[in-house]
């Protein structure tokens, strides 16, 4: 039996990601991203800004013996029900829209849908009031 | 009370839309009045070159949002004089003239100051 | 206050790590992950400099496995996990993006 001693610490992050799915940062965001639930601690957000966007889209096709690291994504947030926001400006600039934007500019395709929301830069500033860390992850 | 966080811009104005995003990060900080800081270290030092011309590459104008930003309540404005200096760049003609210039261990004393970071 | 900076891109025709050894702290560490690790192929200036410098460092095992470098005796390769907990033991993270 456990005794009072040892007081685990739940940590809240707020994990933000800039990179494309085929970049090797958004793997190490994910497998950070696990690590923390799996240590106990609780992500207040993802927030997916610049290239980071793509990770969230449903037109991305990885091939068959390769990490389909959209699907992931997905998979992991709909399991935790992690709050996953993407960025609006960073998606309408790089095509990654959903049903509603969509019809707002008159385009065809339809890359973002649930878990993913799209909302604005205010959610990142205000994952980083709830967070005890903010982790970026991004670039190569 | 809020936490503060220090926004490092690293990319040059016309190495596509990063120097923007990193900016609207800041932005939106200001906008929400929550304690944000600038700092343009490496390549981003080039934001800051007095002379541009954003018509030449048919691209929009950041220098004018850089001047704004007192104006959006964004007060703490940092350059790397080491890096200015590396590109040739005199730290006293920058176009941002509310900045503060910093030696490296002034930024090391910044990181200190600030609860979080981004660095773009 | 102290910072946990995160570098992600090779050393060699990037000065991320040149600038982040000029602003590390004391009380600082810096996680080598992704192409930076190739800051631990021996006899080069990267390697030179840190080995000198006598910073706490740490390297993504998985990421100096794929490269078969090895980690020298001042530098901790570490998992998710642990990446993790530094990320906690430090004040705060800095990724160099």
């Amino acid at each position: 039996m456990r005794t009072g001693l040892l007081i685990e610490f739940v940590m809240k992050f707020a994990i933000a990601l800039f990179s494309a799915a085929h970049a090797p940062s958004s793997r190490r965001a994910l497998l950070f991203a696990q690590a923390a639930l799996a240590g106990g601690h609780e992500i207040v957000r993802l927030f997916f800004y610049q290239d980071g966007v793509y990770n969230a889209s449903s037109s991305v096709v990885t091939p068959q013996d390769e990490l389909d690291l959209p699907r992931q994504w997905r998979a992991f947030v709909s399991e935790h029900r992690l709050d996953g926001v993407v960025c609006i400006a960073a998606a309408l600039r790089r095509g990654v829209l959903n049903e509603e934007e969509a019809r707002r500019y008159q385009r065809e395709a339809v890359a973002i849908a649930a878990p993913w929301e799209l909302s604005g830069l205010g959610q990142l500033h205000d994952a980083v009031q709830d967070a005890d860390r903010l982790i970026c992850f991004g670039g190569a | 009370m809020a936490k503060s966080l220090l926004i490092i811009s690293r990319q040059s104005p016309w190495s596509g839309p990063s120097a923007r995003e990193a900016l609207d990060v800041v932005l939106a900080g200001g906008a929400f009045d929550l304690p944000v800081g600038l700092l343009f270290l490496d390549d981003g030092v080039f934001q800051l070159a007095a002379k541009q011309d954003a018509r030449a590459l048919q691209q929009k104008d950041l220098s004018a949002n850089l001047q704004a930003l007192p104006m959006f309540g964004v007060d703490d404005l940092f350059v790397c004089g080491d890096s200015a200096a590396e590109r040739g760049l005199n730290p006293k003609l920058l176009s941002l003239e509310a900045a503060q210039v910093l030696s490296a261990g002034e930024i090391t004393a910044l990181f200190n100051r600030y609860d979080q970071v981004i660095t773009l | 206050m102290s910072t946990l900076h995160v570098l992600s891109h090779s050393p060699f025709g990037d000065d991320r790590l040149t600038s982040c050894l000029r602003v590390i702290g004391a009380e600082d560490a810096l996680l080598l992950s992704g192409d930076a690790v190739y800051a631990l192929q021996p006899g080069t200036t990267p390697f030179d400099s840190l080995g000198t410098r006598g910073l706490r460092l740490f390297v993504l095992a998985e990421d100096a496995q794929a490269r078969d470098l090895l980690t020298p005796d001042w530098a901790e390769a570490i998992d998710y996990p642990a990446f993790v907990e530094l990320s906690i033991h430090y004040d705060k993270v800095n990724s160099w993006l």
